[in-house]
């Protein structure tokens, strides 16, 4: 960070080879849409170009703003699709892109894939409906009303399953990070 | 709430589930900057961040990051290889004075040139956000508009698409001979994004014609309008089948709603 705001634009390749993956995976995952994914995932990228210092003044762990600044914009588009309520005829915009090519780990990347498969694994322990209502919330942004509404359970059966799920989550993080 | 009752939240205000009272609490403690809630929401953050990695492992397009890059060089401000600075020996003392305030006053400029680039990205992103909901908001107003005049019309034919799954809702259809036949529904299951729905209209002898590609939306509600692309005396019934996204030549499954027409 301290690179790109000196300008400096190999900084921003170097981000960008880091975190593109990732962050063009969940744009892709909210959105569905490959060529909006793509605009967003731009946008991203130049806001923090342009917007490096806002970076500074708020710290933390850069992956993890990364991916909140990407979800935040991508849950934008999200709703605006949704008032839309329109055809969507053009099948191209729904197929997801061909299975990704594997490329080497970028430095540092281990903690980062150790810390998906924790993810992965936790989530994959919960309960179906458990899970599908966290990812409600959180690939499309959903709030406790409307994830009780779309999975037609009550209201505080939803509350419960979100927050236990992710207070379990937090733990294991913790754990992982100790 | 005190500040271990509210500790329990922070996740869920960080991933914006949360409503209601516990939110405004919540919220009230960072207000004051509470020194445990302040922090707490902060780590919240990067937990719930971490769910990013559920999304399925997808690459970006190759030609994406030439485009982010030559973008953010046109955005100007980009560091360039510093020249060999002249021999100090060379300038008198009112040179380098001159030079500092120059220095200064080109890093001031730099300086606020970044502010304006930052503030004029975020208004770009704000007109574009607005101009796409005015867009979005416009052809739904059209879109209801022109479902409305079919439904209303004397000439349209009322029709119910009865589902086969009892436990689906029953889907509504306004067949004009001339301005179309307009599909509604509510409380539409959600389908997968490899998933479409098709209406295929049945005629008396011949094969069926697809009329419509469709999904419902994130409220489960479908509201389309589709051309009538034959005399309406032929059509025997009206289908939707689920078939892969982008639709079939023909049907590939039963069909999951039927109407009969003539």
């Amino acid at each position: 960070m301290e690179r790109i705001l000196q300008r400096d634009s190999a900084a921003l390749e170097t981000l960008y080879d880091r975190y593109s993956r990732p962050v063009y995976s969940l744009v892709l995952r909210i959105s569905q849409q490959p060529g909006s994914a793509e605009e967003i995932v731009q946008d991203v990228f130049l806001q923090i170009w342009q917007n490096a210092k806002r970076y500074e003044a708020t710290r933390g762990a850069l992956g993890p703003w990364l991916f909140t600044v990407a979800r935040n914009r991508a849950l934008d588009f999200l709703r605006l699709k949704r008032e839309k309520q329109r055809r969507r005829e053009d099948s191209a915009d729904f197929d997801l892109p061909p299975s990704a090519v594997v490329r080497p780990d970028p430095e540092g990347a281990m903690d980062q894939s150790r810390r998906a498969e924790k993810v992965r694994s936790l989530m994959s322990s919960l309960p179906d409906l458990q899970r599908r209502a966290i990812e409600l919330a959180f690939f499309d942004g959903m709030s406790h009303s409307e994830i009780s509404a779309a999975i037609g359970e009550p209201l505080g059966t939803v509350k419960s399953w979100i927050r236990g799920g992710l207070l379990r989550l937090r733990e294991s993080l913790e754990e992982a990070r100790s | 709430m005190d500040c271990e009752q509210l500790a329990l939240l922070y996740e869920e205000y960080a991933l914006d589930v949360l409503e209601g009272e516990e939110r405004a609490e919540l919220e009230a403690h960072l207000a004051r900057a509470c020194a445990q809630c302040t922090p707490g929401v902060e780590k919240a953050r990067w937990v719930v961040a971490q769910l990013a990695q559920m999304a399925p492992d997808a690459q970006p397009p190759q030609s994406l990051k030439g485009k982010i890059l030559d973008a953010a060089r046109a955005s100007g401000n980009v560091t360039e290889i510093a020249k060999p600075k002249p021999s100090r020996a060379f300038f008198p003392a009112w040179a380098w004075a001159a030079a500092a305030a120059l220095a200064l006053l080109t890093g001031y400029s730099i300086r606020q040139m970044g502010n304006q680039n930052a503030q004029l990205a975020d208004l770009r992103h704000q007109m574009k956000l607005a101009t796409m909901q005015s867009k979005a908001l416009q052809d739904q107003l059209t879109l209801g508009r022109m479902i409305t005049s079919v439904m209303m019309s004397p000439d349209s034919k009322p029709l119910k698409l009865m589902p086969v799954d009892k436990n689906m809702p029953m889907v509504h259809a306004y067949l004009h001979p001339h301005m179309g036949v307009a599909i509604t529904a509510d409380q539409m299951p959600s389908m997968p994004s490899a998933r479409t729905l098709q209406l295929w209209f049945v005629p008396k002898t011949g094969k069926p014609m697809s009329v419509a590609i469709f999904r419902p939306n994130a409220e489960g509600q479908i509201a389309i309008i589709a051309p009538v692309n034959m005399p309406v005396a032929e059509i025997v019934a009206l289908a939707v089948t689920e078939e892969p996204a982008g639709g079939s030549p023909q049907p590939t499954t039963n069909p999951a709603w039927v109407a009969q027409v003539n």
